[in-house]
């Protein structure tokens, strides 16, 4: 019939393509717009508690934003959200918290051990595996550097 | 020779289509039988959904076939999930002998194949063809949790939400379709296996079940017996008749992108048609009604553009029932796909205009790709199968 190259290429050059200009900028203002918010909830952070130092007032910036994230996901709403915006939703810290709920919402029905207990991290796995390791790396190399 | 004629007329006794609402607002919307509110329809989960799709689509087919549940020699069905899961469940309700099936989402023509050869052969009387596919169970099977925030690729497919059955039988139809009632699929049936507890459970939620029901869409509900695309309470001019078919073979043309399952699927189409056409010589032209499984768009343009090096022009009314599914307002870019796709539509939309004597000759060719979640990240390509039935359309 065809050759398997003659197809392949065919398929690749004809297939269609993600709007490269409208992705992107959708996923720019998303994504700008979800860290405006975690940097406003930050200067909140710093408002209401004055002695906080500027770490603790990150960490508290995080938790507060994993958890607008957690809530978004259980109200069904993050995954409209980054079918428009895609890598602007996905990369913030709200996107890992969606990779994390998400599979423990959808393996709620296999019981809380072996559904959400070890399907929860079917996705944020890798992204664990490689954090831990590159910390493990960085700080090895700076004890002996530094 | 892969192309085979019946003998005998094995004819359509009936087809009964159950979907969901995504699929109830597509382009078939007045076509199936029962429309649903809801995709989960008071159950715990979407894989138990989907198998009470599929145990009522048939016991909807066999009570609209004006048949009991033991005049049914053998059942025939299947669907996407593992080990057939959904199938083997719904089958547990009927006195029947079962036969499970897999051919992705090609498991209909299989069905209907090798249905129709047993009762050619004279093996069975009567055979019910069915498949079932739920967009929340094939996502999670195949992809990912339905709440994660990612992108759908452009080439990528929706998974129907939908089951649908045939009645194939020796003895030909009745000229009515007999009556289905919503207590006839919402019920508590003989056959069904549950301990006490679960039964008293399941018949406080019938109430609840039957609001499921949209009774604007569903062609059982009395008020919409006067729809266009209504095939009860009225006489049928015509009956539907299997033929014969070609049984396709698999083909890999290397395509690895499980977000394009349309390519990979075209090229067994593709063989399928061709072999067909020149095992049985027939024209293209000799048809009044080509219908592909489920292409997608861009698959239905990838296997024009394979027929047309060999020679062959489609006409303009072959159909891909997967590109056709769903509007374009509906976003699901290539447009259906799944082992309900080319079910739900040929037990609605094409066996009605057979049997109003619209068609008269018709190919049908579902097509499936055949990969697991774990063979793309084996590095392994996506092989794709196609198999062709044809159906004649006859008067009374």
């Amino acid at each position: 019939m065809i050759e398997r190259k003659e197809y392949q290429d065919y398929v690749s050059q004809n297939a269609p393509k993600s709007p490269m200009l409208r992705t992107l900028v959708a996923a720019f203002l998303v994504g700008g717009i979800i860290c405006c918010v975690g940097e406003g909830i930050g200067d909140i952070i710093k408002l209401i508690f004055k002695e906080m130092s500027e770490k603790d007032v990150a960490t508290w910036e995080s938790c507060v934003m994993i958890f607008l994230g957690s809530v978004l996901t259980a109200l069904g709403l993050y995954d409209k959200l980054g079918h428009y915006a895609g890598g602007g939703s996905i990369i913030p810290i709200t996107g890992f918290a969606n990779s994390v709920v998400s599979p423990a919402m959808e393996y709620n029905r296999e019981g809380v051990f072996f559904g959400i207990c070890a399907k929860m991290f079917v996705i944020a796995g890798p992204i664990i595996v490689f954090g831990v390791t590159v910390s493990f790396l960085i700080g090895f190399i700076s004890y002996f550097v530094v | 020779m892969r192309t085979f004629r019946l003998k005998n007329p094995v004819y359509i006794k009936s087809g009964f289509t159950i979907v969901g609402p995504k699929e109830g607002d597509g382009n078939f919307g007045d076509c199936f039988d029962i429309v649903l509110h809801d995709d989960l329809w008071c159950e715990k989960s979407y894989e138990k959904c989907e198998s009470k799709l599929q145990r009522d689509a048939i016991a909807g087919a066999i009570k609209k076939a004006g048949l009991e549940r033991n005049d049914i020699d053998i059942m025939m069905g299947g669907d996407l999930l593992n080990e057939l899961s959904s199938t083997s469940l719904a089958a547990r309700n009927f006195p029947c002998a079962f036969l499970g099936l897999y051919n992705a989402c090609s498991t209909f023509g299989e069905a209907m194949i090798v249905g129709s050869m047993l009762i050619d052969g004279g093996f069975a009387k009567n055979i019910t063809c069915s498949t079932s596919s739920h967009y929340s169970s094939a996502e999670r099977q195949y992809r990912f949790p339905l709440e994660l925030g990612n992108q759908r690729q452009p080439t990528a497919q929706w998974t129907v939400t939908g089951a649908g059955c045939t009645v194939l039988s020796a003895e030909a139809p009745l000229r009515e379709n007999s009556r289905v009632y919503e207590d006839d699929i919402v019920s508590v049936d003989e056959g069904m296996q549950l301990d006490e507890k679960e039964l008293e459970k399941y018949k406080k939620s019938i109430e609840k079940q039957k609001k499921v029901i949209n009774i604007d869409k569903s062609n059982i509900i009395e008020d919409n017996f006067s729809r266009e695309y209504n095939d009860y309470m009225k006489p049928l001019s015509h009956y539907a008749v299997v033929t014969g078919g070609t049984i396709g073979r698999v083909i890999d043309l290397g395509i690895d992108d499980e977000a394009n399952m349309g390519s990979c699927m075209a090229p067994a189409a593709a063989d399928t048609i061709l072999t067909h056409l020149t095992e049985s010589g027939m024209d293209p032209s000799d048809y009044d009604g080509i219908f592909t499984g489920d292409l997608g768009r861009f698959g239905k343009a990838n296997l024009e553009y394979l027929l047309s090096r060999e020679g062959i022009t489609l006409p303009t009314y072959y159909m891909d029932t997967g590109a056709s599914y769903f509007t374009p307002e509906q976003k699901t870019f290539q447009g259906g796909s799944g082992a309900g796709c080319v079910n739900t539509v040929f037990n609605s939309y094409i066996l009605k205009r057979l049997q109003r004597g619209e068609l008269k000759r018709i190919l049908v060719v579902p097509t499936g790709a055949l990969l697991n979640k774990d063979t793309p990240l084996q590095k392994e390509t996506i092989p794709g199968i196609a198999h062709a039935f044809t159906v004649e359309s006859r008067e009374f």
